[in-house]
């Protein structure tokens, strides 16, 4: 079943656009949306909640109209813009007693186990957080309200390796029922790499894929080769790098079962989007 | 709605409300433009909004489970309370000072209901400026406060300018009509039943006009905002 449906999102603004972006979350899973900076990742994530108005598409949640009925479905969706940046000399303890009045289904008990989990002390000021810690504390309140979506933007920018870690444990705890479902939006592929069931790449405002982590992995393989061989299979190459000794390039799967002579091995997320990325200009610089 | 006003109040109010507000013994200062003090709460409705705005309000609230419209509502809510706070205080003095400072106001409107009910205006001029003007973008509250304080200032300027004038005309010994019936009826402690009836009129007509700028603001500013992208 699908929890989240995006549909020809729509929203222009001069020198950009979002255009008919469609792809959905499927209950139980954790959604992963990358693209670089700039392609329209937040634009999608906040015309989708409706802080951008957005100029044409439909969202439904749970199959009702997201922007229709938008107090009630928010109420089941747990929302994480990057860190917690807002009201800087309130204490935790504050911001929280105001946040959750907005939910009737506050777990007190979930969160001050988050906090203790997190490290975080309820008596600090915002102002006295780190980067990560802010990001923990925005976590801590979009967990507590037993949320079945949560849509998380940029997550674990910010967090050393060991919280991003223990992040992702959370969320595979959080779907583990099959009932929850995470929109996790970010540029850090390797966390994807751990967590995501489901991949949607946007570029340039356009949804590139939208399909399962394994197949978007199995569309693409990463060949190398020498120098000379280079122009024989630049045509095929989505994206290359020359270097002294060759070349190292990423090719669509069923075109690199024709690559005779050249070195094919899987490819993983990173190297998919990065040669994607240099798609239109082709090469890098030789090192 | 419950929870966003007490969002409103723990988080946005600004401590230069209760200060602006304690402004408000201003009213017994002997000969003064009384109306001024109610200038002073909607600058401090400026520093709430400007508060809001820089702790990034408008993002915080947009995460919440509530539209756009509920917060602008909520917003406005939290106007009129502390209006409704400042008028209440303005009715308070000037029930003391009926009793205790017998005295005409030579530099203004008299304490009384005219007092109320040019407030009443005062703060609907403001309203309907202020609020429209900020949520077109939802963050330039300067030149939106800019822009209402010169609305309120030609309302202050022209009712206090017209008490002091009628003032003047009435003790210079000339008899002009308008002018006697302000000063017999309108810039007066209300003792008389005529002074009750015109001034129960003008305070009638001022929440009138309250009522409706304030929706009116209300309405605009919800429609100005949905089309805001919250950044």
């Amino acid at each position: 079943m699908k929890i989240l449906e995006i549909k020809d999102l729509r929203k222009a603004y001069p020198g950009f656009l979002l255009d008919d972006v469609s792809f959905d979350v499927e209950e139980g899973s954790i959604m992963g949306f990358i693209g670089r900076n700039g392609a329209g990742k937040t634009t999608t994530i906040k015309s989708v909640l409706n802080l951008v108005h957005a100029d044409g598409g439909e969202v439904l949640f749970e199959g009702q109209d997201l922007w229709a009925n938008e107090t009630a479905c928010k109420k089941r969706i747990g929302l994480v813009l990057g860190e917690f940046n807002y009201y800087k000399r309130k204490k935790l303890k504050a911001i929280a007693a105001v946040t959750k009045q907005f939910y009737e289904d506050w777990d007190e008990e979930t969160y001050q186990a988050l906090l203790s989990r997190f490290s975080l002390d309820p008596e600090k000021k915002i102002s006295e957080l780190s980067q990560g810690m802010r990001v923990k504390f925005a976590l801590a309140l979009a967990l507590s309200h037993r949320a079945k979506l949560l849509i998380l933007d940029e997550p674990t920018s910010g967090l050393d390796p060991v919280s991003r870690d223990e992040l992702l444990d959370i969320f595979r705890d959080i779907i583990e029922d099959g009932e929850h479902s995470i929109l996790f939006s970010t540029h850090i592929i390797s966390d994807l790499e751990k967590c995501a069931d489901y991949i949607t790449y946007i570029k340039g405002g356009r949804i590139v894929v939208s399909t399962d982590a394994d197949s978007f992995k199995d569309a693409y393989r990463l060949v190398s080769g020498e120098t000379e061989q280079l122009g024989q299979f630049r045509p095929l190459l989505i994206g290359y790098r020359a270097h002294a000794f060759g070349f190292t390039g990423l090719m669509r799967a069923e075109d690199a079962e024709h690559a005779e002579g050249l070195k094919v091995a899987p490819a993983d997320m990173e190297s998919i989007m990065i040669y994607t990325e240099k798609e239109d200009g082709h090469e890098s610089a030789a090192e | 709605m419950k929870a966003l006003l007490n969002k409103e109040f723990k988080l946005c109010l600004h401590p230069a409300v209760f200060i602006y507000l304690a402004l408000i013994l201003m009213l017994l200062i002997p000969n003064y433009p009384y109306l001024v003090s109610c200038f002073f709460v909607c600058n401090a409705i400026f520093f709430c909004f400007q508060q809001a705005r820089e702790n990034g309000d408008a993002m915080y609230t947009a995460m919440l489970p509530v539209s756009k419209a509920q917060a602008v509502r909520a917003r406005v809510l939290f106007v009129v309370i502390i209006q409704a706070i400042d008028l209440l205080l303005v009715a308070g003095m000037c029930a003391f000072a009926i009793v205790s400072m017998p005295e005409h106001n030579a530099g203004g409107t008299d304490h009384g209901l005219s007092l109320l009910a040019f407030a009443l205006v005062l703060f609907a001029i403001f309203n309907l400026i202020f609020l429209p003007s900020f949520y077109k973008t939802g963050y330039k509250a300067g030149s939106a406060f800019l822009k209402s304080a010169i609305g309120v200032w030609i309302w202050l300027v022209l009712c206090e300018g017209m008490m002091i004038a009628s003032n003047a005309v009435m003790e210079s010994g000339a008899d002009i009509a308008l002018f006697r019936f302000i000063h017999e009826n309108i810039d007066c402690m209300p003792k008389t039943a005529d002074a009750w009836t015109a001034q129960g009129i003008l305070f009638g007509t001022g929440i009138l006009i309250y009522v409706v700028c304030t929706l009116l603001a209300c309405r605009v500013s919800i429609k100005r905002y949905e089309k805001v992208s919250v950044q």
